[in-house]
């Protein structure tokens, strides 16, 4: 049995994955390994392949090479049910069903323990209970979904994933639609998670979010990862220049942090 | 929760209603306690006996198995297809059946005991094509896919069934009792051939109901729960196929009841979550072909009208009032 779970192994390592969509090669090699309990920001232009990246490790999009191990295990030798337990793929945004309540969803959200036929048990309720109120919708859990706003979806969605009970959950871009509020809620919820012990592979597209909540920063450019450190270290304005294209310099200051952009390039300070 | 177990409360209530009518009501009038005696084993002979055991009770029973079928074939290709124009229709079945079925009518008159295998065959064979053409290439499985080669397959079996029809014009009239759709009370034996594509389709939809649910929320959480989104609409695609198929084959084009009683279940419950919507799509199924089939043979008894039109003409002003206060 290849079970032969190394121990030591890490949740989450991938090597050279390479991923091609429709003919076009979107990933051409990207590395990745994830400890437990981190927060590993996954940040990097439009179209460099950040999303591609999750989608792949998390075995929702096929690799044409590399290697994707979830604690040692071959993503390419798991069952579906199996993957389910390892990780919790949190999608942008998901459809919104009519008629379908907060709970309603994130008791779908505990279909992967469920065998086939077979009722909810009362550790299923327990699980399901505790995942609402750890992202915090056990307020509105009795309202439709086509009700909530913007950030009261995407922290439902969390809290379906959440419910899945797996170590690592995956945000793809959880808070690019939300306003300033719920995108420091959602922030603040992911950061508590991770906090808790629970590791977090999130895309973002906020540099100034990722270096706050990030233990981890993993810059995706055209396709590759081209650095992996602490967002201090990795995002530095030569690095910014280089894969964004940007005269742009990330500060700290008392937990806030700023992204100060040469908005219109050098040439136009006087 | 209250008004789901209502509604469903309500919807056993009205299919056990129609069951009794249906055993009870047509050219003779059978008192509905010498029925409820008869199907629970009692009886003294006669013809009344002999009229609810052999002709009513197929009949009621065809009618219950093929309004439940179109009820799960609509709920879980509306379910599976995330599309609310969803029915047998668009995955080409119906227009297959009624070919099969027209082409034994019109060719073979001599063997017209072999419509239901045909109606069945070609039914089958067009969803057949379809899954062929919507499972292949890029974005194999994906909903517009499956829609439009539906479509398009149901198209040149309506084509195919209107040539067939034009060149021999003389025979057509056999045929329209089949296109409007309709129960006959020829005993058990329809059954007893097409029962296994019931079977197989039901218990298709059972596994796929939990499934369904998570489609709900779209492929992605689909997948992370451990789901194959193109799988689960295959699935649902065949079950559909075989439930439709075999209607067909026994009560001809009914296609309509598949597509609205899914519906009117949602509204009517307030959900769309399919834990309620299959199992009460099923039995509203069940009451309606029950009710309308003896609605349509008691009117204007002993004359029988075919039971489609008739449920068109009374369902559509509901379904639409319905409409008028949904989203």
């Amino acid at each position: 049995m290849e079970a032969a779970i190394q121990a030591g192994a890490p949740p989450l390592e991938a090597h050279g994955v390479e991923v091609e969509i429709g003919g076009t090669q979107i990933l051409r090699g990207a590395e990745l390994r994830v400890e437990h309990g981190q927060l590993v920001a996954i940040v990097g232009p439009t179209g460099a392949g950040k999303s591609t990246l999750v989608r792949a490790v998390s075995g929702l999009q096929s690799l044409a090479a590399g290697d994707v191990r979830w604690s040692g295990r071959d993503v390419r030798s798991m069952r579906g049910r199996e993957l389910a337990r390892v990780r919790a793929f949190v999608p942008q945004r998901m459809p919104v069903p009519a008629g379908v309540s907060v709970r309603e969803a994130v008791t779908i959200g505990r279909s992967s323990h469920l065998r086939p036929l077979r009722r909810l048990t009362g550790e299923d309720h327990g699980a399901i209970d505790c995942a609402m109120e750890r992202a915090a919708v056990t307020r509105f859990a009795e309202r439709p979904l086509t009700t909530l706003s913007g950030g009261e979806l995407q922290r439902v969605q969390i809290a379906i994933g959440l419910a899945q009970e797996a170590p690592v959950l995956i945000a793809d871009e959880p808070t690019s639609q939300l306003d300033l509020g719920a995108t420091v809620g959602v922030a603040t919820l992911l950061r508590e998670l991770a906090d808790d012990g629970l590791t977090v592979l999130l895309v973002v597209h906020d540099l100034a979010l990722a270096a706050a909540v990030a233990d981890t920063a993993v810059v995706v450019s055209a396709g590759r990862t081209v650095a992996t450190g602490t967002p201090a270290e990795v995002l530095d304005p030569a690095r910014l220049a280089e894969v964004w294209g940007a005269d742009a310099r990330l500060t700290e200051h008392d937990g806030r942090t700023a992204l100060h952009v040469a908005w219109l390039g050098k040439k136009r300070q006087s | 929760m209250a008004r789901r177990a209502l509604v469903f409360a309500a919807l056993v209530v009205a299919l056990v209603a129609a069951v009794v009518a249906s055993l009870a009501l047509g050219a003779v009038k059978v008192p509905f306690a010498d029925v409820i005696e008869i199907v629970f084993g009692g009886g003294h002979g006669g013809p009344e006996q002999q009229i609810v055991e052999t002709l009513r009770l197929p009949r009621t029973v065809e009618a219950m198995i093929v309004g439940a079928a179109l009820g799960i074939a609509g709920a879980i290709l509306q379910g599976a297809l995330a599309n609310p124009l969803a029915s047998p229709d668009v995955i080409g079945v119906t227009g297959g059946a009624g070919f099969g079925a027209i082409l034994i009518i019109i060719l073979f008159p001599g063997s017209i005991a072999l419509l239901p295998v045909g109606a069945l065959f070609f039914g089958l064979l067009a969803a057949a094509m379809v899954f062929g053409f919507a499972w292949s290439g890029a974005n194999r499985g994906s909903v517009g896919k499956v829609i439009l080669a539906g479509i398009a397959v149901l198209s040149l079996f309506t084509a195919a069934t209107t040539g067939l029809l034009a060149a021999y014009p003389e025979r057509a009239p056999s045929a329209i009792f089949f296109i409007a759709g309709g129960l006959t009370s020829s005993g058990w034996d329809e059954l007893g051939t097409i029962w296994p594509y019931f079977t197989a389709g039901f218990i298709c939809a059972v596994f796929l109901i939990r499934p369904l649910d998570r489609l709900a929320l779209g492929d992605d959480v689909a997948a992370s729960l451990g789901s194959r989104p193109h799988l689960i609409r295959l699935g649902a695609a065949v079950s559909a196929a075989l439930l439709a198929a075999a209607s067909a084959a026994i009560a001809g084009l009914l296609g309509f009841l598949g597509l609205v009683v899914p519906h009117v279940v949602r509204m009517a419950g307030g959900t769309s979550s399919n834990t309620f919507v299959v199992p009460a799509s099923a039995i509203g199924g069940a009451a309606l072909l029950a009710a309308g089939d003896t609605l349509a043979r008691t009117l204007r008894a002993p004359i029988e009208m075919p039971v489609g039109p008739f449920m068109v003409v009374l369902g559509v002003p509901l379904f639409l009032w319905l409409l008028r206060k949904a989203v």
